[in-house]
C-alpha cells in the first residue's frame, strides 16, 4: 500500500495497488495500439488519473516502469500538460473561459462572479475539497460565450443564476455531471510549476505588478524605461542582470542628500 | 451571399453519430470508390485538381503537401490534426462532434491517397466527449468493414487511432503536435526535415486538419471543379467559418470562399442593437485586426494575406465600439504568453514581459513609453522562433495600437521619476 508524498489529509487509505489492478488492462491495451509503446504515456496517464482523480507520484512511476521511460522524463512530460493535475484536486474541476471572444461577453464578470461565490482564486482549491478553479485559455465554445468546462463537460452562455445554480446542484451532489474521483484531499493551491507564483525571469514574485520586482514596482518600471531608450544597439546592450548591478554599484557611490562629493 | 451545407449537411437535423444515419445519406460511397476503383495518384490528382487548400491555418495546397513524401519504402503517417485551440476557432469541434464518419471517410480517402496504413488523430484534451463520440465511431466504421485489414477485399490495410491530448495550445503545430503523440512534450521541432520527410517515429508523415480531411468525400463524389469553380480562383471552395464576439448570433457558418466580411456579419445577425462595427479579427487570435473600412473585402486566403493579416483557422471576431482594446489585447497576450513552450527565448520572455506591461497599464501603473515598448518588444519577438506562436503576438497588437493608440494612453498615468 503506498502512502502518497502529497501533503494533505487522507480521504480513506489509498491503495495504489487497486489502482494499479484497475489501470493495467486499460494500459496494455494503449501500448499496443501503437508503433513505438511511448506513444501511449499521454493516454496512460489519462487512464491513471481517471481512476485516481489526480496524477499521483506513483501513477507516474508506474507508467514509466511499463514505459521504460525513466521517471524524469514522466514528470517533465506530464508538467508540459494543463490537464494532469499532479497534486490532488477537487471534486468538481471549474475551467473558466478567459480568452478574447468569452471577455467580450462578460467573463471578466464571470470569473469575479465565481471567486466571489467560492471565495478562491485561480489555481486554488476549496477548503472542503470539493471544487477547483482554474481560468483557461479558449475552449473553442466561443459562439456561445461565456463559457466553462465542469470535470471536461461544456456549460455555456454563463450567467450569475447559472453559476449560482450549478455551485448549489454540485454541492447537493445532484448536478448532472459526475463528480471525479477523491483519493486524497486537495491543498489549496493545487498547481505545480511556474503558474503557482507570478515570477520574473529574474525570479521575483510578480503576482501584482506592482509588488516589490514587479513591474510595477519604480525599480522595475526604471529598468524597463532604460531598456527601451537604451542608446545601444539591440545587440550591445547590457544584460538586465549588469544593469541592476550598475545601478547598485552606482547607487553605493552616490553622494547621498545634502552631501557634496570629497 | 447564402450560407451552404456542404460539411455541415444534416447537422441538427440527423443523428449523424450513428454510422446508419450517416449511409443513408451516402456516407462511406466514396470511400469504397477510391477504395475500389481509384490508384492513390487519381485521389492526389483530383485533390490537386480541386484547389484544395489546408482549412487549419496556414492554407498550404492539400494535394502538393501529399507529393512532398519520398518514395523510400518506409512506413508512412497520416494524422488528423484536431488540436483546435486557436482562440475564436470552434469549427472541428462541431466535426468532430456531429459528424465523426464524414471525419473519418476523410482520413480514409487521405490515407489511402498518400500509402499510409496507420492514421491517427489527434484530439485537443478538453474535447474528451469529442473523443468519446470519434472513438465510438470509429468502432462503428470497422465493424462496418470500413478499415481494418484488407478492406472491401483488395489489398488496403488501414488502422485508425484516436488519440488525445492533454491541454497545450502548441501541439497544434505540427512538430508539436508529433512529439507529443510520441509521449513526448509538445515542443515543435526544428525545420528542416519537414514531416513529409521526417515526422511521426522519424517517418514520412502527412498532418492534414480535420476540415481538410472532411472535404475530400465531397471532392471525390462531385468532381475537382465542383469544388475549384466556387470562389476566387487561387482560393476556392466552402469554408466553415466560426464567427464570434460582438454578433447578434455567433456560430460556425459554412460559406464560399470569397463571400465578404459584411455578408459575414449580416450572416451572424448582425451588430448588436445601436452599435457598429469597429475592427475584425480574421483568422484567429494570431490575426491581424482589420477595421470597418475592410468590411467589403473578400474573405479569401489571397486577399486577406494581401491586406497583411491572414484567413488562418477561418475564426472571425467582430469588435464593436463598446471593445476595450487594451483589454482585448491583453487577453491575447496572456494566451501566447501562457502557451509559450518555453523553447525559444524571444518567445518565452518577450509574452511574458509584454503580459506584464499590459497588465501593469490596466492597473494604472503605465507609463507613455509602454506603447512603444508594445510595439517594438513584439516586433523583436517576430521570426526569430522555431514555430510561428512568437510571432502570433504582434499581429494583433501592433494593429490595435496602432489604430487605438487613444485607448492605450488613456491607461498610462504617468508615475514618479525613476530614482536611481
Amino acid at each position: 500500500m503506498a502512502e502518497g508524498r502529497v501533503a494533505g489529509r487522507a480521504v480513506a487509505e489509498r491503495d495504489f495497488a487497486a489502482v494499479l489492478a484497475q489501470v493495467k488492462p486499460e494500459a496494455e491495451r494503449l501500448m499496443a495500439l501503437y508503433p513505438e509503446k511511448r506513444s501511449a504515456l499521454l493516454p496512460m496517464l489519462h487512464a491513471f488519473q481517471n481512476v485516481e482523480g489526480w496524477l499521483s507520484p506513483e501513477a507516474m512511476a508506474e507508467a514509466g516502469r511499463m514505459l521504460s521511460v525513466p521517471l524524469s522524463v514522466v514528470e517533465s512530460t506530464a508538467s508540459f500538460y494543463t490537464l494532469f493535475f499532479r497534486r490532488p484536486i477537487g471534486r468538481y474541476m471549474l475551467q473558466v473561459c478567459r480568452n478574447l471572444s468569452c471577455r467580450m461577453n462578460g467573463a471578466d464578470d464571470v470569473m469575479a462572479y465565481f471567486r466571489e461565490r467560492l471565495g478562491v482564486g485561480h489555481l486554488q482549491t476549496t477548503d472542503d475539497g470539493t471544487f477547483s478553479y482554474e481560468e483557461v485559455e479558449c475552449l473553442a465554445a466561443c459562439d456561445r460565450a461565456p463559457s466553462m468546462q465542469v470535470n471536461l463537460e461544456f456549460v455555456y452562455d454563463l450567467t450569475p443564476e447559472k453559476i449560482d445554480e450549478l455551485i448549489a446542484a454540485m454541492k447537493a451532489g445532484t448536478y448532472e455531471v459526475a463528480p471525479l474521483p477523491q483519493t486524497a484531499m486537495p491543498a489549496r493551491d493545487w498547481h505545480v510549476g511556474q503558474d503557482t507564483g507570478r515570477k520574473s525571469p529574474g525570479g521575483q514574485d510578480v503576482s501584482h505588478p506592482n509588488a516589490p520586482g514587479g513591474m510595477g514596482d519604480p525599480s522595475g518600471i526604471d529598468l524597463i524605461e532604460r531598456l527601451a531608450r537604451s542608446p545601444y544597439p539591440i545587440e550591445a546592450r547590457p544584460t538586465q542582470e549588469r544593469l541592476v548591478r550598475e545601478g547598485a554599484e552606482r547607487l553605493k557611490h552616490a553622494p547621498h542628500n545634502g552631501e557634496v562629493e570629497h | 451571399m447564402p450560407v451552404v451545407k456542404v460539411l455541415t449537411e444534416g447537422i441538427g437535423e440527423v443523428n449523424l453519430r450513428d454510422i446508419g444515419e450517416y449511409r443513408k445519406r451516402g456516407g462511406y460511397e466514396q470511400w469504397q470508390r477510391v477504395a475500389t476503383t481509384m490508384s492513390p495518384a487519381d485521389v492526389i490528382d483530383l485533390v490537386s485538381k480541386s484547389g484544395l487548400r489546408g482549412r487549419g491555418g496556414a492554407g498550404f495546397p492539400t494535394g502538393r503537401k501529399w507529393q512532398f513524401l519520398p518514395n523510400n519504402g518506409r512506413p508512412r503517417y497520416m494524422v488528423c490534426n484536431c488540436d483546435e485551440a486557436e482562440p475564436g476557432t470552434f469549427k472541428d469541434h462541431l466535426l468532430l462532434e456531429e459528424t465523426p464518419h464524414q471525419v473519418i471517410e476523410g482520413m480514409l480517402i487521405g490515407s489511402y491517397a498518400i500509402g499510409s496504413n496507420h492514421a491517427f488523430i489527434y484530439i485537443r484534451g478538453e474535447f474528451k466527449r469529442g473523443f468519446d463520440i470519434f472513438s465510438a465511431a470509429i468502432e462503428e466504421a470497422r465493424a462496418a468493414g470500413m478499415l481494418g485489414d484488407n478492406v472491401f477485399g483488395g489489398e488496403f490495410s488501414i488502422e485508425l487511432t484516436p488519440h488525445r491530448g492533454a491541454g497545450a495550445y502548441i501541439c497544434g503545430e505540427e512538430t508539436a503536435l508529433l512529439n507529443s503523440l510520441e509521449g513526448k512534450r509538445g515542443e515543435p521541432r526544428l525545420k528542416p526535415p519537414f514531416p513529409a520527410i521526417k515526422g511521426l517515429y522519424g517517418e514520412p508523415t502527412v498532418v492534414n486538419n480535420v476540415e481538410t480531411l472532411a472535404f475530400l468525400p465531397h471532392i471525390v463524389k462531385n468532381g475537382p471543379e465542383w469544388f475549384a469553380k466556387v470562389g476566387p480562383e487561387k482560393s476556392p471552395g466552402y469554408k466553415i467559418v466560426s464567427v464570434s464576439g460582438h454578433v447578434k448570433k455567433a456560430g460556425n457558418y459554412e460559406v464560399p470562399l470569397g463571400t465578404t466580411l459584411r455578408e459575414l456579419l449580416e450572416i451572424a445577425g448582425g451588430a448588436r442593437d445601436g452599435r457598429t462595427i469597429v475592427a475584425i479579427q480574421p483568422g484567429g487570435g494570431s490575426s491581424a485586426c482589420l477595421f470597418e473600412e475592410d468590411l467589403d473585402l473578400s474573405y479569401d486566403f489571397d486577399t486577406m494575406a494581401a491586406h497583411k493579416t491572414m484567413l488562418g483557422s477561418g475564426a472571425v471576431v467582430f469588435f464593436d465600439d463598446t471593445t476595450d482594446f487594451v483589454k482585448a489585447a491583453h487577453a491575447l497576450v496572456r494566451f501566447f504568453a501562457h502557451e509559450s513552450c518555453g523553447q525559444c527565448t524571444p518567445c518565452r520572455e518577450g509574452g511574458h514581459w509584454l503580459e506584464l506591461t499590459l497588465e501593469r497599464l490596466l492597473h494604472g501603473g503605465g507609463l507613455d513609453s509602454d506603447i512603444d515598448l508594445l510595439v517594438s518588444v513584439s516586433h523583436q519577438m517576430t521570426g526569430l522562433n522555431l514555430c510561428p506562436l512568437g510571432d502570433s503576438i504582434e499581429p494583433f497588437l501592433a494593429s490595435v495600437v496602432k489604430r487605438f493608440e487613444p485607448q492605450f494612453r488613456r491607461y498610462v498615468k504617468h508615475a514618479e521619476p525613476a530614482t536611481v
